[in-house]
């Protein structure tokens, strides 16, 4: 397993979202999305993905309904909300001008 | 953001009313996930145990998890507050002896600055009853014989033209004046004179009715009054018709036009019965030089404060001055502005602060002393908290729970504190002497209420706060060692802290004490011993000429001479040793055959027009020539008694005996015929004054007849002084009974000497009584926290007390070692509130009586009280500590 990277504080609601997107998904399901999409590099902490999927259901932005997982068993599935696809427009936003803003000082420091 | 509201509030709802459900959904939820990762780990090839605990492992800790999910939902902690309370509550129930004490310690603190503050809340904060109450000033002259602010005609239209920082001026009479309502139901009222722009600048509107028009403040105008409340209430009965009704004041008729507000006050703190147009005739008072005296007040435009607008004020204030006032004198006038607050209050408002500070050190001492408590109690708690903390609250957590149990002991204080502050107040108001304006009406209302409560969660968050800053991140249930350490330096620095203030507050008492008592001790020339004062208050409408009222007092003299036990009967203008009496320059006193003094300079010389047995009522002995003598008073001998200052002064050297003088521009000629010695007559604690009494003979100009131009006496309602030989008690209902023999109706005032002198010192006993009380409730309070941290220190030290003693310490180095700890607290917060002592006793300089602000002998005696106190409540703790058995030292633990 490469050593996981320490997720930026904010960005694990960021990456909920977008995982989101597809579909709804259970927790588990989540958890092993990220760690796949982004090839084992991001490890959600599991203790810390559930407060966040709470967070993000208090405010609004995702919704959570009972329904049957794959092997049929009850599960709480997470189905993203307008709210939050508005969110995660807004937050993509920001990510990307961080993230480029990020990527020019560390382009300026290399050429320096 | 409402969508955000709604589904909080659906989240809360759904929390409160499916709490147990909503916990195992996401119990369920966690075993789902758990479930699922064990199930890949199994696929993995791991056994079914070790891919369960390897699952259980990656997710972390469930409980933690859960408990972040908890507190995720919008105002969880809600549901904490009412568990923290209950937990508190249970613990404050166990614990009693700690609970009466936190909560007596903070009722007699709260209590205390509740108390106070209601006193000079309306004092120095609370706005007045006026609009735009922070832009009114009070402006005019003032000067040495006055020095409250005063306009003059004159002035008063001069500046209302050419001003240009205010909004509006107005002015009323210089003060309230009797009249009398004449009907079938006569009363004696009290009447102000006021301009039609007097109310508007207020922004007072009458209840009833309107303000007086332009045309009624006219000379010859309608004549028109506004009544008070309180007169529409009492003396109409609220009668609906009041309007348009013509009464009768002082033998003319005015039409009622309005009824005034309820509690309506004059800026003065004066409640007239009827308020009347001044009717100034405005060209008039414009030629007249100096034209007649009002008091004005104006209100500043928005933006321009009271320091710009003097500014812009002085060179028309000069201007004004040099064409009106006579160039002697003209030194003398300075112009005034300031704010209203500051005219109402400003001679009080630095023994409100001091009381206010004072009460606020106690409050202080007192919530660190709680503080010392809760800390205690916390490291008696030591193993309880570790458990609590194990079992998963967090720092966070430990700490709400810390300020729950501060915030309900401070509550608990609080109500108390009402109860104790509603007696309190009784007693100030008991106390307290009349001239601080506003104390009668103060009470325990809401404003007063939310202080109390502000005030009590403010020192809840303090000692809520300060031990729980201590709670560690995590708390090892084997606690011990340096953390100790550090807690019981906080709770040391809390004593010096309070030994501290002690000291300050001790040092100020003591200072005032000294003062009140060089007061209360000083001579003051006179005897007040069996001398008795009686005011007769005559109605203007049936005593409306001199000659009348002069026939009464004559009468009521010889009366008052035939009761028996009387030794001696006068009638002066005014009394001393304080209080009003009629002043003059002394530049205005010129003595036959010298040059006239120089002009303004001399400062004032009081007058008084006194019958002969004035000397003898008061026993002021004659020290030079003679008394007056009857004979004088049937003759219309102008003659004069000079005080021993006074005759010092204009004839240094020589015999003032028969010397001829004037006390008045273009007045008559006085002989003088004796020097009395000196007598106090500038007030308790001001410097006494020269004086002049002058001969009050049988001639209407001496009783409030129209006197000539600077002629002597006053036409003041003379006082009535009465010396008896018998208990004042039996005389005063016999002096009554006289006065009534000639005119029932008269209402006669009767107050013993000692009355008099004692009310002059009422403001500082009641500086003096409070500022003790609060020194020794701070000290009390304080020497309480020292005792708990010296027991609590050798209760620490036990065991190596113990150690110490097995290797041969004696009881002695014992007792050494712990009330040296209590001596270096003492020594440290001692010296710390001597500093601060000294650097602050300057403010109290005003208050104080021949005793310097850093007086040594004062300062020394604090000292010494606090050093004394303090060394008992160490002593106590440590001779327990010196009598430990070794033995059960050491198996202690």
């Amino acid at each position: 397993m490469p050593p996981s990277t320490d997720l930026l504080q904010g960005t694990l609601d960021l990456l909920i979202l977008q995982t989101l997107i597809p579909g709804p998904m259970h927790g588990w399901g989540v958890a092993q999305r990220i760690q796949q999409v982004s090839r084992e590099v991001l490890q959600i902490g599991q203790g810390s993905l559930y407060p966040a999927l709470h967070r993000l259901e208090y405010k609004g932005w995702i919704r959570a309904d009972w329904g049957s997982s794959e092997n049929n068993r009850r599960a709480k599935f997470y189905s993203l909300t307008v709210a939050g696809r508005k969110q995660l427009e807004t937050e993509l936003e920001s990510w990307k001008r961080l993230s480029s803003a990020i990527g020019l000082v560390l382009g300026q420091e290399a050429s320096a | 953001m409402m969508r955000e509201w709604l589904t909080r509030l659906r989240h809360f709802l759904r929390q409160s009313w499916l709490k147990r459900g909503g916990e195992s959904e996401l119990d369920e939820e966690i075993r789902f996930h758990v479930e699922h990762a064990t199930e890949a780990k199994m696929a993995a090839g791991m056994t079914p145990v070790e891919a369960r605990r390897q699952a259980l492992i990656e997710f972390g800790g469930v409980e933690r998890a859960r408990e972040q999910c908890h507190e995720q939902r919008p105002g969880w902690w809600m549901g904490t507050v009412g568990q923290d309370a209950r937990y508190a509550l249970r613990g404050f129930w166990r614990n009693p002896v700690f609970t009466v004490t936190a909560i007596a310690t903070l009722a007699l603190g709260i209590g205390a600055t509740t108390a106070v503050f209601s006193v000079v809340d309306r004092i120095l904060f609370r706005s007045l009853p006026y609009a735009h109450d922070d832009r009114l000033v009070s402006l005019g002259l003032v000067q040495s014989l006055e020095k409250q602010e005063f306009m003059l005609g004159g002035f008063f239209y001069e500046w209302r033209d050419n001003q240009r920082p205010f909004e509006a001026m107005a002015s009323q009479g210089t003060m309230l004046h009797g009249c009398d309502l004449i009907e079938a139901n006569p009363a004696q009222l009290n009447c102000i004179h006021a301009q039609a722009g007097f109310l508007p600048l207020l922004g007072i509107s009458p209840l009833l009715g309107r303000n007086f028009l332009p045309e009624e403040d006219q000379p010859n105008g309608p004549r028109v009054a506004l009544i008070s409340y309180g007169l529409w209430q009492d003396h109409y009965n609220r009668d609906a018709n009041i309007l348009n009704r013509q009464i009768d004041l002082d033998g003319s008729p005015v039409r009622v036009i309005g009824v005034l507000p309820k509690g309506f006050e004059l800026p003065t703190l004066q409640a007239p019965d009827v308020m009347l147009p001044t009717a100034f005739n405005e060209g008039l008072e414009r030629k007249a030089n100096p034209g007649t005296p009002m008091r004005a007040f104006a209100r500043l435009r928005p933006g321009v404060n009271i320091t710009q607008a003097k500014a812009e004020l002085e060179p028309l204030f000069a201007q004004t001055r040099d064409t009106l006032i006579p160039p002697p004198i003209r030194k003398d006038f300075h112009l005034s502005v300031r704010s209203l607050r500051d005219r109402e209050t400003q001679d009080v408002q630095l023994t409100a602060w001091i009381l206010l500070g004072s009460v606020l050190a106690v409050l202080l001492i007192a919530c660190a002393n709680v503080a010392g408590l809760m800390m205690a109690r916390d490291e008696a708690r030591e193993r309880e908290l570790a458990v609590r903390s194990a079992l998963g609250a967090s720092r966070g957590r430990l700490i709400r729970q810390s300020l729950t149990e501060a915030v309900l002991l401070s509550l608990a204080g609080a109500a108390a504190g009402m109860a104790l502050a509603e007696g309190l107040l009784r007693i100030f108001l008991a106390v307290a002497p009349t001239g601080i304006p506003f104390l009668n009406r103060a009470g325990l209302d809401l404003r007063i209420a939310l202080f109390t409560i502000l005030l009590s969660l403010v020192c809840g968050a303090f000692f809520g706060l300060l031990p729980a800053l201590h709670i560690p991140r995590t708390v090892a249930l084997t606690a011990h060692g340096a953390k100790f350490r550090k807690r019981t330096m906080l709770r040391r620095s809390l004593v010096v802290g309070q030994i501290a203030i002690s000291m300050v507050l001790l040092a100020g008492a003591a200072l005032l004490l000294k003062s009140f008592a060089n007061m209360e001790q000083q001579r003051l020339g006179i005897d007040t011993q069996g001398v008795l004062t009686a005011r007769i208050a005559l109605p203007g409408f049936r005593y409306n000429t001199a000659e009348k009222k002069m026939a009464f007092y004559l009468e009521a003299e010889t009366a008052l001479r035939r009761l028996p036990g009387i030794r001696a009967v006068s009638f002066s203008d005014s009394l001393p040793p304080g209080g009003w009496h009629d002043d003059r320059r002394y530049s205005e006193l010129a003595v036959a055959g010298k040059p006239h003094p120089a002009q303004g300079i001399g400062g004032s010389v009081i007058c008084r027009g006194v019958t002969p047995d004035y000397f003898r009522a008061l026993n002021i002995p004659i020290v030079r020539g003679r008394n007056f003598n009857d004979e004088e008073r049937n003759s219309s001998a102008y003659l004069v008694v000079l005080s021993r200052l006074l005759a010092a002064r204009l004839f240094p050297g020589e015999d003032p005996i028969g010397q001829r003088m004037q006390t008045g521009h273009d007045g008559p000629w006085y002989t003088v015929v004796g020097v009395a010695e000196n007598a106090k007559n500038g007030g308790l604690t001001e410097q006494d004054e020269p004086e002049v009494y002058e001969l009050r003979r049988n001639l209407i100009q001496d009783w409030g007849g129209r006197a000539q131009a600077g002629e002597g006496i006053s036409a003041a309602a003379p006082v009535a002084i009465i010396a008896a030989d018998l208990p004042s008690t039996t005389v005063a209902p016999w002096i009554r009974a006289q006065i009534a023999q000639l005119d029932s109706t008269v209402p006669v005032k009767i107050e013993t000497m000692s009355q008099q002198v004692s009310k002059l010192a009422d403001r500082p006993r009641f500086e003096t009584a409070l500022l003790g009380f609060f020194a020794f409730c701070g000290l009390l309070i304080a020497m309480i926290g020292l005792y708990g941290v010296i027991a609590f220190v050798a209760a620490q030290r036990t065991q190596e007390i113990g150690v110490r003693m097995a290797l041969g310490a004696t009881r002695l180095d014992i007792l050494r070692l712990i009330a040296g700890e209590g001596v270096r607290l003492i020594l440290l917060g001692g010296v710390l509130g001597l500093v601060a002592a000294l650097a602050g006793a300057q403010l109290l300089k005003s208050l104080l009586y021949n005793v310097g602000p850093r007086d040594p002998a004062m300062y020394a005696a604090a000292t010494l009280l606090l050093a004394v106190v303090a060394l008992a409540a160490t002593l106590i703790p440590a001779r327990a500590a010196m009598k430990v058995e070794p033995m059960a030292a050491l198996r202690c633990e």
